[in-house]
């Protein structure tokens, strides 16, 4: 079928995905960070803390975090480049950056921008920063190909791209245990605690959907990116990408 | 997944953070480095990374699909002692390490490594397969940037949890090694 895309399994019209995940978001936002520290035990934290230690960024560099949802990457980017830099916090969607703005000031963090927006079209000039991430975001994403090429264009050379999301894990014992989970344990949890199980069953089949780590490290390079490489956290469940323009 | 990817990961970033930072405090420039990438192997010992030298930054990757500019092969105790001072011409005379490529970007290179202020000896020496579980404690404990300064049991229980969460069958080695 032309013109239609992935929506978890559903196959629905490309230019709905949008909005449908958008509909996932509102509903989740409130409880987000709570149903993250329940459903990866925490891990989800020590993930995002690789992450930061992987990004070679320094004070004084500009960073932006798409799909940066309630702000966890964009407190600890803050740190690491000081007064003099900038951290620009962004997402598509309103409710979430909301969370992300009360998660900030809850927390004592000032002097992150927020900027509501779709990874697919950055409204920034080319060259303009040193680091992007985007975690657990590109999976949402309607065109990833796009969203890789627009970051690409504004990262000044130098810069580097930190995509964490989840991926494929080679082990098969682990796959068996993660499938279970995640189709019984996550939808369960997420009607019982978010009272929201259509969201958290679209969370776990979107993870199915998303490309595998050679599959997301070749797009990456069709980017444009003249480096990427990838490493596997938790046997694979979840990778990290770091992309690298020359 | 490869042996100790992570194990390896863990010291890359940590390679990565103190080039940087010499450059950052304006210790060493790389300006004529940049745009060059640099292969780097320790031919007795699973190293094999790659220096990217970009707009005055490093990135030190485990693999490129590019080809390098300069090639270095050496075995870990040439490499040692070049970290003390041996001369990187008269190793090359005695046929001990191996570069294929520009000989003064090698030698930038190496000027670089001996400046950083981690200690590669450590990584490169201390290394057999037995003890990497051992090492996941030590040394990340050691260089690990997010807990570098932490000598207390707390942090020591959360490196083991650390170490469970983000990589499973491994934990069993460093459950083991740490009893
Ligand atoms: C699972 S959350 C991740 C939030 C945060 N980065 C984290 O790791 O906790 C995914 C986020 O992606 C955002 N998102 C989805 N599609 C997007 C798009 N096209 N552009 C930007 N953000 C998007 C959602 O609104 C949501 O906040």
């Amino acid at each position: 079928m032309e013109n239609t895309t992935h929506f978890g399994f559903k196959q629905v019209a490309t230019n709905d995905k949008q909005s449908l995940v958008r509909d996932v978001f509102n509903s989740v936002a409130g409880k987000y960070d709570l149903m993250n520290d329940v459903l990866s035990f925490g891990a989800h934290r020590l993930w995002k803390r690789y992450t930061i230690a992987s990004s070679n960024v320094k004070d004084g560099d500009k960073v932006l975090d798409i799909a940066g949802g309630t702000g966890d990457l964009a407190i600890e980017f803050r740190k690491k480049v000081g007064d003099s830099g900038q951290v620009i916090l962004s997402d598509i969607n309103a409710a979430m950056l909301n969370e992300g703005r009360k998660n900030l000031i809850n927390k004592g963090v000032f002097g992150v921008e927020f900027i509501q927006l779709n990874a697919e079209y950055l409204p920034f000039d080319n060259s303009t920063f040193d680091c992007v991430s985007i975690a657990f975001g590109l999976r949402n994403v309607t065109d990833k190909d796009q969203a890789l090429k627009e970051v690409y264009r504004i990262l000044k050379p130098g810069g580097c791209l930190l995509i964490l999301e989840f991926s494929t894990t080679d082990s098969a014992l682990l796959k068996k245990l993660y499938d279970f989970y995640s189709f019984n344990i996550i939808q369960k949890l997420g009607g019982i605690i978010a009272d929201d199980e259509a969201s958290y069953q679209y969370l776990a089949e979107s993870i199915r959907k998303h490309p595998d780590q050679e599959t997301l490290k070749g797009m990456v390079l069709d980017a444009s990116f003249d480096f990427c490489e990838y490493h596997n956290l938790s046997g694979g469940i979840v990778a990290l990408h770091k992309g690298i323009k020359v | 997944m490869q042996p100790f990817a992570i194990f390896w990961h863990k010291q890359t970033i940590i390679l990565e953070q103190a080039l940087n930072r010499l450059i950052t405090n304006g210790e060493v420039g790389i300006s004529v480095l940049n745009g060059k990438t640099i292969g780097f192997s320790l031919q007795d010992l699973p190293l094999d990374v790659h220096f990217v030298c970009a707009n005055e930054r490093i990135f030190v990757l485990s693999a490129t699909n590019k080809p390098t500019d300069v090639d270095i092969k050496l075995k870990s105790m040439v490499f040692i002692s070049l970290l003390h001072g041996e001369d990187l011409t008269e190793l090359l005379r005695q046929d001990k390490i191996s570069i294929h490529g520009d000989v003064k970007t090698a030698q930038l290179l190496v000027d670089l490594l001996k400046e950083v202020d981690i200690d590669l000896e450590e990584i490169a020496s201390k290394y057999t397969g037995d003890i990497i579980a051992n090492q996941l404690g030590k040394l990340t404990k050691k260089f690990n940037p997010t807990n570098m300064e932490s000598n207390n049991p707390l942090e020591i229980i959360k490196d083991g949890l650390t170490a469970l969460l983000i990589n499973p069958i491994k934990f069993e080695q460093y459950k083991h090694k740490n009893s």
